[in-house]
């Protein structure tokens, strides 16, 4: 394994220092982490989930499931990352996973030994029914053997954004098709974004020897694409999901560590790319060889050997066998002998082409037909291998294997969808299924390998798309890539003209033009396939000669053959079924090496053609995406945006303990009151009671009426009459659900004959808003109505207590508010500094109060000049605990017990809705279920121990009864009364057992105490009210 | 996600809207006592595998309540109406 | 107004904004885009979205039916015929945040779902800014209003002020030609 005098895609005058496991190596930029790696001989990356057996790399894109390394420390520890997909930067710390005390000597090696316990379905079998105790005991050992990377524990320093994009074609791919197809859209004048998740755009040329032809007609694509400004490339960039409405999600990658969060720079970006139209030109990924021992460092996928040694220039053997069911790996072993290496071909057919055998026998290759891998030896690393032949078994030393089990269209992204793919028998692989409006495909993820046939598709595509977005101009096709014309005589000894002189069978195209289909004789045959079914079998006889070690199927998730043939014997055939119960495919490369083999192995096990054992389903991400990607800034601080009131800076100005309600910060008490929230809320309902308190109250929904149907809309909507409350009052109002169960309260009051000013509570404002719009668009469009939301609109602040009216008086002396002029109920419209004034003088509290509504603009201003007057009658602001708690003295509900189950009935309101009909939730509001002797009915619960606490959410049972299951009701609210020196609460309790008088116990499940309280009416105070009218 | 083409405001994604129900289920007037009628508008429901047609409000937009048809098997819009165009 | 050519290509100042909104009943829409514009003085803005400018007022189509009428100075009288429709003031409860220069679209692209470079200027529209309704009206090739509700407005500012905060770097060349030219640059070399 070494790096090469020359070629490869690499800058070798940029020289990158790294980490791996602690030792410093040295990488040119260009570099994945996996090809610095081998360039510097390290073939043993880490160890493997189950089994801890050691693995290398094995792919060199995102397929792989070997060479899982950690990278970074602290808090910005990632583990998991694939070290082929892993750019290489300045500093890179990479660590080996699942090793311990070392990878070199791993101490869990051994749980190989113990295989047999290991097998699929281990875990259910073992640790169900009456063993299932000893699961808690073992867990923690079992968890701590088998696993991947660990995750780091500390807060993640870094930034990550997210980004809204819009284009008309997007391109998911930048190999042959996906250029063409972006240069045909581009040229027609279509917004496109090309996404590359590489951090070199070119796809599968890129694999190419970086002086082929292919490398001239690249840099063609590059300039033509350049020019044009409606074009964008994205690289470092993965399209991981598909979703409806033609959006992608992508995930930019901006380098490792390199971004300041600091300078507010984010280490990845979440883009949402909304496409009118859509080409997949996702490829394709090979697939591997199944064999003993098939995981052993040093064997790798046909085209991953290849990649190496024409793009990163990394010679990753110098004895190779190349194993292959089909014409592609021809490719790689060519390559590779170019460059110096001593190349067996290992071909499972019988018959490959001619030509084929001609130009490899040229090159001093070995070609041995009908030959199959049985058994890889070696352990750290492969030394050689056993070969089946019709002769018998053979042994070729080696130090590379390269693998070639055919290709798999890369349909994930089509899939997402729930488009099921398609098997296409002739190419042996899945392709996508019929798509949506808008969406393409081309290139190898049709199935069609040529590249010739991938340019033309791609550009077939790209004007099918930028046409979807009604642009057409046309574009001149760009030149196929032609490479079978090289004259191959010439430059024989030169490594770079040998590389370039094949006229290799996937580059030509078939005789009869088109281009999806193979030729027949280049097809791969189904040897393989069979071979693996027939390996499965438990039993078989040819499969046991030859059964030296394990033959895994998921490489990642440990799965062997002898797992998949298990799940069959044991019923678990449907590939779903299979996926769970063996785990294959649910590793972080979802099986995109493994799933294939292991359907065809099911298949089959069953006798049953590939399509109809079908494939699992495929669903986003593509790749692995960092959650802290899918969060973006929506954290912390700016987790949710936060509700203001006009007057929240006086708040925190003045004391106030701020306290989140939904969105809204609200005053939760004044420390000035006390030195925590159960002293506070006690002075403060202390206050309203004996002096005057203000509270702001802005976050009520507030909503504008108008039109000459208003009353008529307002008498539909709330259970009670509106129609006829007169010019300058307000009314409290119940809205039903259609269902019946009563949706919110509050208050409205009239402005004028055609104009009405609702109040909502805080938490349903929103829905109430919506379900005005919804009666009048849907249901009754006739009636002349317009509802406007107005909750920003004003302040709001209620002065609350005996002495508000003084304090009002004081505030505004040029204002009536004599008991004539403003009653209870009653309404002023009013002006303050030429801006709209709103007076209502009603309570929520019990006491004489006022709500005073100004412009938002004014809040403060007014708040404060309330506060000056109200200085000398004792006036201080007061929170929403004492607001919430005071209400309960009062005997008002509110959110606790209006809980979206309760009926007018259950909260003793439905004296309010008289004999009036025609309102919502009339009809089904009055079910014969709502009358059952078991519903709840508001009570006042009093305790009758002193100093005990009564707490909402305690279960209420009779004194006696066993204290199970959900009692008899609950209590909703509860508060210490300063008014009665004792704790009082409501409750809903069961109609027949809600009797005025009777004792009964509430449990509190949460610390395990009970209490005992007295049923008495839910007015605990002034019960006729003589403090709210004087 | 889904992008609901608001016929006033344009193409949207689907956060943008609030969900209604079907609005295929016939609401009895205002002042209609008929138990039954109510009964099936609220509860009864047919969970088509198909066309299906459904309210849909622009809460973040124009606030006009819609009246869309979506395949409840592939999320394709087939079409997109204001609701009261719908009642006229 | 800032014109873009500031160290760090982007503005951000918030006013108070007076609104006032009108809205037609359905069935009255003729008469009420009749008589509007004879008290405005100039026509309505035909489509969702449009604007229409005359003099300091400025007239936003908002919905079907609904208008709203920005102005800057003393407000306008405007009495509506209760048969038509009826009006209602709006000014209050929004805080207008005028954002400005090259840093624009960087900022805009990580707050809304909007597409900046298809959205005319003069052209209104409503959308979800971190999941709150804003007005977004396009005032120029580098410079936008966004109407939004006050309670929410010093979140927003917040908001808008950390998706600029990585402004400085990534100003001055846009993503797009770096990844192609690069692209194209490293084929030449390598």
């Amino acid at each position: 394994m070494r790096r090469l005098a020359i070629g490869g895609r690499i800058d070798r005058s940029q020289q990158i220092e790294f980490t791996f496991d602690g030792r410093a190596i040295t990488g040119f930029r260009g570099d994945t982490l996996a090809s610095a790696l081998l360039a510097n001989g390290v073939r043993l990356v880490g160890r493997s989930f189950k089994y801890h057996r050691p693995r290398g790399i094995y792919s060199a894109g995102p397929e792989e499931p070997n060479a899982l390394v950690t990278l970074g420390t602290g808090g910005r520890r990632e583990p998991n990352r694939a070290a082929t997909t892993v750019e290489l930067a300045e500093g890179l710390v990479a660590e080996s996973q699942n090793r311990w005390p070392s990878l070199n000597f791993d101490a869990q090696g051994i749980n190989g030994l113990f295989a047999p316990f290991l097998s699929a379905g281990f875990y259910y079998k073992t640790f169900m029914g009456p063993t299932r105790r000893a699961w808690m005991f073992y867990e923690h050992f079992i968890r701590k053997a088998a696993g991947l990377g660990r995750a780091g524990e500390e807060p993640d320093p870094d930034r990550y954004d997210v980004r809204h994009l819009f284009a008309d074609v997007a391109v998911v791919g930048s190999g042959p098709a996906g250029l063409s197809a972006a240069l045909a859209a581009g040229g027609a004048g279509a917004r496109v974004v090309l996404i590359e998740q590489d951090f070199a755009p070119g796809g599968s040329l890129l694999s190419d020897p970086a002086d082929a032809e292919s490398v001239a007609w690249l840099s063609g694509m590059f300039a033509r694409l350049a020019e044009m400004p409606n074009v964008s490339l994205m690289t470092r960039t993965t399209a991981f999901g598909a979703y409806d409405g033609n959006v992608l999600g992508l995930v930019e990658r901006h380098g490792s560590g390199t971004a300041d969060p600091k300078q507010g720079q984010a280490r990845q970006t979440l883009l949402l790319l909304r496409a009118k139209s859509i080409v997949y030109a996702s490829g394709a990924l090979e697939r591997p060889l199944t064999f003993a021992n098939n995981d052993r460092p040093g064997i790798m996928l046909a085209s991953a050997a290849r990649v190496y040694l024409n793009r990163f220039a990394v010679l990753a053997g110098t004895r190779v066998v190349v194993a292959t069911d089909n014409d592609s790996a021809y490719r790689a072993a060519f390559d590779l002998a170019a460059a110096g290496a001593e190349v067996t071909i290992a071909d499972g057919r019988a018959e490959p082409i001619h030509e084929l055998l001609e130009q490899a026998r040229r090159r001093g290759i070995a070609v041995r037909t009908k030959s199959r891998i049985a058994n890889a030896l070696g352990s750290r690393s492969v030394r050689a291998v056993t070969l089946s032949e019709p002769g018998g078994p053979a042994t070729v030393k080696c130090d590379l294997v390269a693998v070639s089990g055919g290709w798999s269209a890369t349909v994930h992204l089509t899939s997402h969808l729930g488009v099921k793919p398609v098997y296409r028998e002739d190419m042996r692989t899945f392709v996508p299924g019929k798509l949506g409006a808008g969406l393409f495909v081309a290139g190898a993820v049709t199935g069609g390998f040529t590249r010739g046939g991938s340019i033309e598709e791609g550009h077939r595509a790209g004007a099918e798309a930028s046409a979807f977005c009604g642009i057409a101009k046309s574009v001149q096709q760009p030149v196929g890539l032609e490479l079978t014309e090289i004259d191959a005589g010439s430059h024989d000894n030169s490594l770079s003209a040998s590389l370039r002189s094949a006229p290799l069978p996937h580059f030509v195209r078939a005789h009869d033009g088109s281009h999806t289909v193979c030729p027949e004789h280049h097809r791969p045959d189904r040897s393989e396939e069979r071979w693996f079914a027939n390996r499965t079998r438990a039993g078989d006889e040819k499969g046991a000669k030859f059964a030296a070690g394990k033959a895994f199927a998921d490489l990642q998730m440990d799965v062997t053959t002898q797992d998949i043939a298990l799940a069959h014997r044991e019923g678990y055939e449907s590939v779903e079924h299979l996926k769970r119960y063996t785990t294959l495919g649910m590793g972080t490369d979802q099986g995109k090496t493994s799933n294939f083999h292991a359907l065809s192995a099911m298949a089959g096990l069953r006798s049953m053609a590939v399509p109809e054992v079908g494939t699992t389903t495929f669903r986003p991400p593509y790749t692995p995406v960092a959650i802290g990607a899918l969060a973006g800034r929506s954290i912390g601080h700016h987790y949710k945006p936060i509700r203001r009131t006009p007057m929240h800076d006086w708040h925190v100005a003045n004391g106030a303990e701020m306290l989140e309600g939904g969105l809204w910060m609200r005053p939760w008490f004044y420390r000035a009151s006390g030195r925590d929230v159960n002293e506070a809320y006690v002075a403060e309902m202390r206050l309203v009671r004996e002096a005057a308190g203000l509270m702001d109250i802005s976050t009520l929904g507030k909503i504008d009426v108008q039109g000459s149907d208003a009353a008529e809309f307002l008498d539909r909507v709330y259970v009670n009459a509106f129609a006829k409350l007169p010019v300058g009052r307000a009314r409290y109002g119940i809205m039903l659900r259609d269902d019946g169960v009563v949706f919110d309260d509050g208050t409205t009051s009239r402005l004028g004959e055609r104009h009405f000013f609702m109040t909502t509570s805080t938490a349903k404002a929103a829905d109430v808003m919506s379900r005005l719009e919804f009666l009048l668009d849907t249901a009754w469009p006739d009636l002349r109505v317009s509802v406007t939301s107005v909750t920003d609109e004003w302040a709001a602040m209620s002065v609350a207590g005996p002495n508000s009216r003084d304090i009002l008086a004081a505030a505004f002396p040029d204002l009536d508010i004599s008991n004539e002029a403003l009653p209870h109920m009653g309404l002023l419209e009013e002006k303050y500094r030429d801006r709209r004034l709103r007076i209502i003088r009603l309570s929520f509290s019990g006491e004489w109060a006022y709500e005073i509504y100004v412009g938002a603009s004014l809040g403060t201003e007014v708040w404060c000049r309330l506060m000056e007057a109200g200085a000398p009658f004792g006036l201080k602001p007061y929170g929403v605990e004492a607001l919430g708690t005071l209400r309960i003295e009062k005997g008002h509900v509110a959110g606790p017990e209006i809980d979206g189950r309760t009926t007018l009935d259950d909260l003793g309101l439905g004296r309010m809705v008289g004999k009036r009909s025609g309102y919502v939730g009339e009809v089904l509001g009055r079910r014969a279920a709502f009358s059952d002797p078991t519903r709840p009915r508001l009570v006042g619960l009093r305790g009758v121990e002193p100093g005990r606490q009564l707490h909402a959410g305690a279960i209420l049972f009779r004194p006696g009864e066993p204290m199970q299951g959900h009692g008899l009701g609950r209590i909703t609210s509860a508060t210490y009364s300063p008014t009665l020196d004792v704790w009082v609460g409501l409750g809903l309790l069961a109609r027949e057992s809600a009797v005025e008088g009777a004792e009964i116990v509430a449990a509190y499940p949460i610390t395990g105490q009970t209490v005992r309280a007295r049923v008495v009416s839910p007015i605990f105070l002034d019960p006729k009210g003589e403090r709210l009218h004087g | 996600m889904l992008r609901i083409e608001c016929p006033c405001c344009g193409p949207r994604d689907h956060d943008e809207f609030r969900y209604g129900g079907d609005a295929s289920a016939n609401r009895p007037a205002y002042d209609d006592p008929d138990f039954e009628a109510w009964y099936r508008y609220v509860f009864v429901r047919e969970n088509p595998a198909g066309l299906h047609r459904e309210y849909w409000q622009h809460v973040i937009g124009c606030r006009q309540w819609l009246v869309v048809e979506r395949d409840t098997r592939s999320h394709a819009i087939a079409s997109i109406l204001f609701a009261r165009e719908t009642r006229a | 107004m800032a014109d873009g050519s500031t160290m760090t290509g982007f503005e951000m100042a918030a006013d108070d904004c007076a609104i006032i909104q009108f809205e037609a009943w359905d069935g009255a829409m003729a008469q009420f885009e009749a008589e509007l514009p004879r008290i405005l003085g100039g026509p309505l803005p035909t489509e969702v979205g449009d604007t229409a400018r005359h003099d300091s007022w400025l007239v936003i189509r908002v919905a079907p039916r609904r208008f709203w009428l920005l102005w800057d100075g003393p407000p306008p009288i405007i009495d509506v015929d209760p048969k038509l429709g009826c009006a209602l003031p709006l000014g209050e409860g929004r805080v207008r945040l005028r954002l400005s220069g090259r840093g624009l679209q960087y900022v805009l692209e990580r707050c809304v779902a909007v597409d900046w470079e298809t959205l005319a200027e003069g052209r209104a529209l409503q959308t979800g800014l971190h999941r709150v309704p804003v007005l977004l009206l396009r005032r120029s090739a580098l410079e936008c209003d966004l109407l939004v509700p006050r309670s929410f407005s010093k979140s927003l500012i917040e908001w808008i002020a950390d998706a600029a905060a990585g402004l400085n770097r990534a100003i001055y060349a846009s993503p797009r030609t770096d990844a192609l030219s690069s692209a194209h640059a490293s084929q030449r070399t390598g």
